[in-house]
């Protein structure tokens, strides 16, 4: 075990795990910030998406000593009350079924809106294919990043 | 039939002021229906409404992506003239106030047909209840009041009052003899595009599956789990295992005989194993692969899917249980004058994949074993449960959960098995989690389905006989299984052979009507080919005449009432797609090289579902499928919105088993074992996708299933279109394509 202090959405929190620990594990089971989902465990299916330092990365594989001190943004710190516009395109759209992978497709959403504010179908499919819905909400998620692209603009 | 409303509806008041409204549900929606075998059927709690003006809907089905959970509301919301802002809706939990059928199954894309009447009667219960209440209150006629947005106008004075200021009062009148449905033109909320409930929570991160169960003292246990179905553990090493900081406890996982033999074989089945016990998830997912553990294949150690085949095979000649004879299909095979098409299809294993992997949380303490999960069959979870743990039922609370994802995997009990185990042997809370790789190898399988066709063609350009030879893994064989031609062809017969499962299987999103549209739709694409017929036209020639279904007696008590009038009326809905598909022009055919069209069709319950795929052949990709327009006629469309998800939905689901699907097993053990190698679907493989919903007033049916069927033949019929090959099986590789590509670099 070993000490660790983590930069969450902006506050500093201070875990005592092994250095192998995912932080996904980390941000589950002793945090208790149950938006970011455990799905594969392997980096192939996008649902523990969160940002370290802006850049979209899989939780699930990145072991808790590699993100010591580094500024972290899961879906809880995208905003106080839902009004993100990627959150507020997903409602405008309504994209959700279960639900499930929806935090990852947002982080992965957030991600690509804040590198690349218009991106085309193309750029999208690029930037989301890691992310997988087995609902198949693809063509709403698609939507919704267009309506925030459009919105963030205005 | 007169239907005595005090049967199924109870109106009583809430504590602290208020309104009840109670209905007893029984299977298949027959409201006034009052036992079932001699067992009463108790009353659920449905609508209340308080003096603030709250109505709050229970929810009594399981959300998991299907949207019942605000479509079911909304009928309600419907009747009862409520405004939609006030509505809550409500998860309720198992307990004896919600019980029976209600409770028993979410799934068979039934959720809205079964509760229609019932849920449409108890709205307009409530609101005529709240009108007389009115009524008394201004001692005015209930013609002089206007009621909208839940609020009732007295027309003569003017004055309002909201719902809930009548609540109290009509929480006290008698359940009124009869009340009046609205009429389709009356609807404010059917029929609209309303948005799912579940949205917020989901986008704030603030949604919870059975997976974020979290309580005080709660451990995490992982299983190492036997990857041959029905195979033992023989022994196994956790020395290591045990050194590993966090560990808690490792013991063996499985059952006495006897246990074994009183739970339901398919949904109590559990994988015998060795659990971790950890004060984390990670801890036990790491420990596990510290563990060396020894098991025992027995029969299915030695299986392979290419044994399978071959037991498959063996039995081609030796039908086993007929299950549809019309005619006599014997001389117009033995003819030499005809000519015979034989063809085999192969529709295999396919596994879920379900987004959140399966999981169960227990406290088993004293007597009384508390579990919550997302399950679709919170009865039958009870009823393993039970018996797994040799406790009575009334020990057992299931608290029902919302899930990332169900599509027939959840109906099983034994992740909350597992976890009412661990938790016993434990005494403490414990969370047990299944890692993506045990959901894949240890999955509840799609049952393999192998079918030979055959039809015997007249010199006049005819199929005089057609016979369709299944070959089933399918353990749960029930009626629906019956093997049947909806074309009518003079002389038809059809039969099923049973082929013992190397895989543990389930039901899987559309279930058998995934399995047998395949060869059924890709043989009459092929016939009507071999006869120079447009495979549209050919369909409808076939069903202008209307097919002898025999003699009832083949059917099962219950479903001989519906039985032959769900028959006609799926074929109405056939010829009304195949009509609007034609006179809308969604059926061109192209000259494109390398570019194809394909149709099928098939139907869910009365769903009724055909699709056209459009294929272009792609040198990367092998294939590309660019377009899919649905034609759908399933009645009326409660909510278009998530109508139209759902059928997407199944599009992508079925295109995934198309594209990636099947599982290779060698030695009884699967040889995929997470998304890389099983793959699905991505954003940069969809389709565009096109719903059409045929208008109707008829009585709603189900939407989440009956978009599968029919698109793996009808990728398959288009693939053919474009190249000239005819691939009769799934998942579609790049080898079967080969030729194609070979002969366009020749040329």
């Amino acid at each position: 075990m070993a000490n660790y202090t983590l930069e969450i959405n902006n506050n500093s929190y201070s875990v005592d795990v092994t250095p192998d620990t995912p932080l996904l594990w980390v941000l589950r089971d002793v945090l208790k910030l149950y938006g970011t989902k455990y799905g594969c465990g392997i980096a192939q299916c996008g649902a523990c998406t969160v940002h370290i330092n802006g850049l979209p990365m899989r939780s699930c594989s990145i072991p808790i000593e590699k993100v010591n001190g580094q500024s972290i943004r899961t879906i809880e710190g995208l905003s106080d009350t839902a009004d993100h516009p990627v959150q507020l395109a997903w409602e405008e759209v309504d994209v959700p079924q279960c639900g499930y992978c929806q935090s990852g497709q947002i982080m992965s959403a957030v991600a690509l809106l804040e590198r690349n504010p218009n991106p085309s179908d193309e750029e999208i499919n690029r930037a989301m294919k890691g992310n997988i819905c087995r609902c198949g909400t693809y063509a709403r998620i698609r939507s919704a990043i267009k309506t925030a692209a459009k919105n963030m603009e205005s | 039939m007169k239907i005595n409303r005090r049967d199924f509806l109870k109106v009583s008041g809430k504590v602290g002021g208020g309104l009840m409204i109670s209905l007893s549900l029984p299977m298949y929606g027959k409201i006034g229906e009052t036992t079932k075998e001699g067992v009463e059927i108790p009353f659920n709690k449905f609508i209340s409404i308080d003096p603030n003006g709250e109505i709050t809907i229970m929810l009594t089905k399981h959300e998991m992506g299907q949207g019942t959970g605000t479509s079911i509301p909304t009928i309600i919301a419907d009747e009862l003239d409520a405004d939609w802002n006030k509505v809550k809706i409500k998860q309720i939990e198992y307990s004896p106030d919600y019980t029976w059928h209600e409770m028993g199954t979410t799934g068979g894309s039934g959720s809205i047909s079964r509760t229609w009447d019932a849920v449409r009667n108890a709205g307009a219960t409530a609101k005529q209840l709240l009108v007389q209440a009115a009524s008394q209150r201004w001692n005015v006629d209930a013609v002089a009041m206007e009621v909208s947005n839940s609020f009732i106008t007295n027309l003569v004075t003017g004055e309002k009052l909201e719902y809930g200021e009548l609540a109290e009062a009509a929480s006290k009148l008698p359940v009124p003899e009869e009340v009046i449905l609205k009429t389709h033109e009356e609807y404010v909320y059917i029929g609209k595009p309303i948005k799912n409930r579940i949205t917020k929570e989901v986008v704030s991160g603030q949604s919870r599956y059975g997976l974020d169960m979290d309580m005080p003292d709660l451990v995490y246990a992982s299983i190492e789990k036997c990857p041959i179905y029905k195979g033992k553990l023989k022994s196994y090493d956790d020395s290591e295992a045990r050194q590993i900081e966090g560990v808690l406890d490792i013991f063996p996982i499985g059952f006495s005989d006897e246990i074994k033999s009183s739970l339901n074989p398919t949904l109590g089945y559990v994988n015998e194993g060795v659990v971790i016990v950890a004060k984390s998830t990670w801890i036990a997912f790491k420990a596990r692969k510290a563990l060396i553990v020894e098991w025992d294949g027995l029969e299915n150690g030695a299986r392979s899917i290419e044994s399978l085949n071959a037991d498959m095979r063996a039995l081609k000649d030796a039908p086993e249980h007929l299950t549809m004879d019309l005619g006599n299909i014997g001389p117009s095979f033995s003819s030499t004058q005809n000519e015979t098409m034989s063809m085999e299809y192969d529709n295999p294993y396919q596994a879920h994949a379900l987004m959140e992997p399966l999981n169960a949380t227990a406290d088993y303490r004293e007597d009384k074993c508390e579990i919550w999960v997302g399950t679709q069959d919170a009865e039958q979870t009870i009823g393993e449960v039970a018996k797994a743990m040799e406790i009575s039922t009334d020990k057992v609370i299931v608290h029902n959960l919302k899930s990332g994802g169900s599509f027939g995997r959840r109906y099983h009990a034994d992740t909350s098995i597992e976890a009412a185990f661990v938790s016993r042997k434990m005494q403490k809370p414990v969370k047990v989690i299944w890692t993506r790789e045990d959901e894949v190898r240890n999955d509840h399988f799609q049952p393999y389905l192998k079918n030979y066709l055959r039809a015997a063609i007249s010199p006049e350009n005819e199929v005089v006989a057609i016979e369709n030879k299944a070959m089933a893994t399918v353990e749960y064989v029930t009626w629906t299984e019956k093997w049947e031609h909806y074309y009518a062809f003079p002389n038809i017969r059809c039969h099923r052979s049973m082929v013992p499962t190397v895989l543990h299987e389930g039901a899987w999103r559309s279930v058998g009507e995934h399995s047998a549209a395949l060869s059924k739709e890709c043989f009459i694409d092929e016939l009507a080919l071999k006869l120079n017929k447009d495979p549209l036209d050919y369909r409808m020639e076939l069903l202008s005449r209307e097919v002898d279904w025999g003699d009832p007696k083949d059917f099962p008590d219950w479903a001989v009432d519906f039985m032959i009038p769900r028959k006609k009326l799926l074929r109405e809905r056939q010829v009304e797609v195949l009509s609007y598909a034609k006179k809308h022009g969604l059926w061109n055919k192209t000259t494109e090289p390398g570019k194809g069209i394909g149709f099928a069709m098939a139907n869910f319950g009365p769903t009724v579902c055909a699709e056209i795929a459009e294929v272009s052949m792609d040198e990367e990709f092998g294939f590309k499928v660019d377009k899919v327009t649905a034609i759908v006629h399933c009645g009326m469309v409660i909510n278009p919105h998530i109508g139209k998800g759902q059928i997407e939905g199944s599009i992508i689901w079925a295109l995934s088993a198309v594209k990636y699907g099947g599982m290779e097993v060698e030695n009884g053990k699967v040889q995929r074992s997470n998304f890389h190698d099983n793959k699905v679907l991505r954003m940069d493989e969809l389709p565009e996708i096109e719903v059409i919903f045929i208008e109707s007033q008829e009585r709603p049916c189900g939407l989440g299933e009956p978009g599968t069927p029919p698109l793996a033949p009808a990728v398959l019929n288009a693939i053919y279109d474009a190249s000239g090959l005819r691939v009769r099986k799934i998942p579609v590789l790049e080898e079967d394509l080969n030729t194609f590509f070979n002969s366009v670099a020749m040329t």
